[in-house]
């Protein structure tokens, strides 16, 4: 087994829009958080590479390119699924996020579901020192905002 | 942003989150699920509110099923319409309905129920337009704080 955070909102926007809106325009909503740096540099512009096995990446200032993880699933317009791994885990860790795009009345309930960071070693910069509630606590309200983002963006 | 919200207790946390978004029409909104699959927290979202559900986590936090069925406080909710499909919505999920809806003197529907372990929910909407006087006179009673 391993640990889960989900998170859920409505978007006022069709699954296409939702869906469209959050693999392709990532780079402009998409909110940086210190806790979950994905780089130790400053934040860059992440972009999806459309299909599965295509990347999410990270393209850094000075043009280098960050590679986050790959999408493992691509169901245009309900579901999405990819790796996950900040450039703080250790190597061989990575941890999973799906996403669904539900059609609820003329609304899209768009959830997000990440698999598995209580593997993050205890000794860990990506913890904080954080034990595994607070950590997924935390780990909730970064995809929260990055939800509220995307519906302020798809809409 | 100020705001209130209320957490309830389950021996089942998991199966009450599956029930009251059936039963009630609330949605998950945030679950977190430690690695043995335990629910460690959820919110649940009904309009702009919010309840939370969780795990019988202290000796002080329990369900009705553990305590003889008794309540110390329930949950409301509100909805603009169709009170009485809400109601039977609830039934068919399994709800104790313990009052059913019926119109109060101060302008709401009302039903009352109970959940699978014993939590009891109070589901209004409102149907009429009542003055303060009116709802004095009906209920007898000194009303203060009315809108």
């Amino acid at each position: 087994m391993t640990s889960k955070v989900f998170v859920a909102l409505r978007v006022r926007a069709t699954p296409e829009r939702a869906f469209a809106a959050f693999v392709g325009e990532i780079g402009m909503w998409w909110k940086p958080n210190q806790l979950f740096q994905t780089t130790p540099r400053a934040p860059g512009v992440l972009a999806f590479e459309p299909g599965e096995g295509g990347r999410l990446t990270e393209t850094l200032a000075g043009g280098k390119v960050f590679e986050i993880g790959r999408i493992t699933a691509w169901e245009p317009p309900h579901r999405l699924e990819f790796s996950w791994r900040q450039a703080n885990f250790p190597l061989e860790l990575k941890t999973q996020v799906e996403v669904r795009f539900e059609a609820v009345g003329d609304e899209t309930r768009v959830s997000i579901e990440h698999r598995g960071f209580d593997q993050v070693p205890r000794e860990s910069a990506a913890r904080h020192g954080f034990q595994d509630r607070a950590l997924l606590m935390r780990l909730a309200e970064y995809w929260q905002a990055q939800l509220a983002a995307l519906r302020d963006a798809a809409t | 942003m100020a705001r209130m919200s209320s957490a309830l207790f389950y021996q089942d946390p998991r199966a009450a989150i599956d029930w009251l978004q059936k039963a009630f029409g609330l949605e998950l909104t945030m679950l977190l699920e430690d690695a043995d699959g335990g629910v460690a927290h959820s919110q649940l979202t009904f309009g702009d509110s919010v309840v939370m559900v969780g795990a019988e986590w202290t000796q002080d936090h329990k369900s009705p099923k553990s305590i003889g069925g008794k309540n110390t406080q329930t949950v409301s909710i509100q909805i603009d319409d169709d009170i009485d499909t809400h109601c039977a919505r609830a039934r068919a999920a399994g709800a104790e309905i313990h009052a059913e809806p019926e119109t109060q003197f101060y302008g709401d529907r009302t039903y009352r129920c109970r959940d699978p372990e014993g939590h009891i929910w109070n589901v209004s909407q409102t149907v009429a337009a009542v003055t303060r006087e009116e709802a004095e006179a009906a209920s007898g009673l000194k009303i203060t704080g009315w809108v």
